[in-house]
Formats: C-alpha cells, sequence, structure tokens
C-alpha cells in the first residue's frame, strides 16, 4: 500500500461530517460558556459562604467569650487557617482551571505536569495529614465550649467532653481523610498520566 | 468591522472540520465527540484574544483540539505503550454505525488501536501537514516525528492488509 493511499482514503472522512452552521456553533459555545460560569459560580460562592459562615460564628462567638482567653485563640488560629485555605484553594483552583490549551502538546503536558506535582508531590503536600485534624479538633472544640456554656479550661478538664471528642475524632477524622485522600487519588492518577505521556513523547522507542 | 466574536465564529465555521476529525480519532461513542467538541469550541474562545499569529490559526486550532481531547480522556481511557503491534479489537459496535465507506471504517479502526500520541500525529499526517507543522504543533523534533510516522504507518498498513 502506497504511502499517500492512507491519505486518500482519509481525505473521503469530509464528505461524512456533518458541518454545522455559524449559529449552532455559536449556540454550542453560549451553552457551554454558562455551563462553565455555573460551575465557577457554585464552587467560588459555597466557598466563600461556607467561609465567611464560619468566620462570622467565630467573630460572634469570641466576642461573647472575650473573658476566656484560650477560646479566642482558638478561634483566631480556626479563623486564621480558614481565610489561608480559602485564598490558597481559590488561587490553585482558579490556577489549574485556567488550562493553557493553545501551547504545543508536549509544552502543555510540561506545564499540567509542573502545576499539579506542585500540589501533589511538592513541599507542602502533605500538610493535610496535619491540617484536617487540627482543624477537626478547633472546630469541635469551639463548638462544644459555647454551646455547653463552659470555659476552656473548664472542657478540657471534663471527662464527659475529653471521651466525647475521643469517641467522635476517629469518626470525623475517617470521613475527613477519606474524602481528601479519594480527591488526590484521581489527581495523582491525572498526573501519572501526563507524565507517562511526556515521557512517551520524549523518548523514541 | 467585525466583532471578535464574529470574527471567531467565521473562523470556526471554516475550520470545524478539524474539530470534528480530532474528536472521532479520540473518542468512539457519538455523545462524548459531541461534548469534546463543545469543549473545544469553548477552549478556542477562551484562547482566541491571545492569537497573534493570524496565519498559523490551522495549526492553533490542532493544538487546542488534540490538547483538550487528551485532557478529556485522561485516565479512563489509558492506553498503554505497545511494543508489539496488537490485534485488532473489534470496535465494530462503533464503528458500523458511522456512514462511512469500508476502507475509511477499516482506517478509523486501526488508528483506535494506536496510543494516545501516535493517534495526534497519525491524524496531522493523515491531514497532509509537513513534518515541520506537526513538530510545532506537537512540540517535539522533526526527526521524532518522522520515526513515529513510518512506525505508525506500518502499524495502520499492516492492520490493514490482514
Amino acid at each position: 500500500m502506497e504511502n499517500t493511499e492512507l491519505q486518500k482514503i482519509w481525505k473521503s472522512i469530509d464528505n461524512e461530517i456533518n458541518q454545522k452552521s455559524k449559529d449552532e456553533l455559536n449556540l454550542l459555545m453560549k451553552s457551554k460558556a454558562k455551563q462553565t460560569l455555573n460551575k465557577y459560580i457554585v464552587i467560588i460562592i459555597t466557598s466563600i459562604l461556607t467561609s465567611i459562615g464560619l468566620i462570622v460564628f467565630l467573630l460572634i462567638t469570641s466576642i461573647n467569650r472575650q473573658h476566656d482567653l484560650l477560646y479566642v485563640i482558638n478561634n483566631a488560629t480556626l479563623g486564621l487557617i480558614t481565610i489561608i485555605s480559602l485564598i490558597s484553594g481559590l488561587l490553585t483552583w482558579h490556577k489549574i482551571q485556567n488550562n493553557k490549551f493553545s501551547l504545543p502538546l508536549k509544552d502543555w503536558l510540561n506545564e499540567r505536569i509542573t502545576l499539579l506535582s506542585r500540589g501533589l508531590i511538592g513541599k507542602f503536600s502533605k500538610l493535610y495529614i496535619l491540617l484536617i485534624p487540627i482543624l477537626y479538633i478547633l472546630t469541635v472544640l469551639s463548638i462544644n465550649i459555647y454551646f455547653g456554656n463552659k470555659s476552656f479550661i473548664e472542657v478540657l478538664n471534663s471527662k464527659e467532653s475529653v471521651i466525647g471528642l475521643i469517641i467522635g475524632a476517629p469518626i470525623g477524622l475517617f470521613v475527613s481523610y477519606f474524602a481528601v485522600r479519594k480527591i488526590r487519588k484521581y489527581q495523582l492518577q491525572n498526573l501519572e498520566f501526563l507524565k507517562d505521556m511526556y515521557s512517551r513523547l520524549c523518548n523514541v522507542r | 468591522m467585525k466583532s471578535l466574536k464574529e470574527e471567531f465564529l467565521d473562523i470556526l465555521t471554516n475550520y470545524q472540520g478539524i474539530l470534528h476529525k480530532v474528536s472521532l480519532v479520540y473518542f468512539k461513542n457519538k455523545n462524548d465527540r459531541e461534548d469534546n467538541i463543545q469543549e473545544i469550541i469553548y477552549q478556542l474562545w477562551k484562547s482566541f484574544p491571545t492569537i497573534k499569529n493570524h496565519n498559523s490559526i490551522g495549526s492553533w486550532i490542532y493544538a487546542v483540539s488534540i490538547n483538550t481531547s487528551l485532557s478529556r480522556i485522561k485516565k479512563e481511557s489509558r492506553v498503554e505503550y505497545r511494543e508489539t503491534i496488537p490485534e485488532l479489537s473489534d470496535k465494530s459496535d462503533v464503528i458500523e454505525n458511522l456512514s462511512m465507506n469500508e476502507s475509511l471504517k477499516l482506517l478509523l479502526k486501526a488508528i483506535y488501536n494506536l496510543d494516545e500520541l501516535d493517534k495526534s500525529i497519525m491524524l496531522l499526517y493523515l491531514e497532509e501537514k509537513s513534518y515541520d507543522e506537526i513538530a510545532e504543533i506537537i512540540g517535539i523534533s522533526k526527526s521524532n516525528v518522522g520515526v513515529r510516522i513510518n512506525r505508525a504507518k506500518e502499524f495502520l498498513k499492516q492492520n490493514l492488509n490482514k
């Protein structure tokens, strides 16, 4: 079979394509833009509203309990971690969404690998292991102390509270770790797929 | 004077064949192909204002179409690198539904058995792109393009002559 024969066979595909009109293409573009915008809005609004809700709760409870210094410190730490997590989370998400598809394939793969590697296997990639239990314990303490009408020290010294925390923590932590690990597993598989493609593109075997 | 959107839609109308062909090579299911075309259109529109060289519109559309398709298939349709030529797997359920001539169906069946990277390079070759253009779109050297095309051509020919 001649080399050009493959190209000749392929050429006939032009007759098989159902060309879309300009209006149809415009409609497809509009609906996709709307879908993407909705996705952005849902994610951004949900993250911001949840964080604002938590910060407002922390502020109000801290004002009501300003005499309990340990409680205020607990809430301030939780608020700070929430704000930093929100900002870094939204920035990373925006970077991942801002895909530069117009680059040559090899450069695009390289850029995606660098970006994903930073979050998944970079310096701070294991920070979640430490952050989840800290956030969990700080949140549980903040809620329990406020609604239990006790001081920070009283709650820590109360046998029931400590037992409740010991029983509840493994369940809460298991659910949190499970969710985070599932997301990370998916992203790591994606990263491996990109790395595999990149290495195959560089090595001609 | 035409608006940016008008200009984009004119270009898209003229070059939409690329979107259809790239999607056909990567997605066997009609709905997946339609979704992919829609995603490519959106990604093209997003990067359209940044295009400086309007002489290489075709290369830009190929690059965005290939990269978008690869990002969508991800791990679900991960294809392992093959040292040996595999047997043609039965894709008849998908291809038979397409209204195209037999030679084209056979060629498409063979293309489906190429790995994801060779699919894109072979598509560009079949579209009669020069080695320089393919190297520019894929981002690899001309010699690398040559080696891959020769290997993929052999694979396709062997499958078509079976």
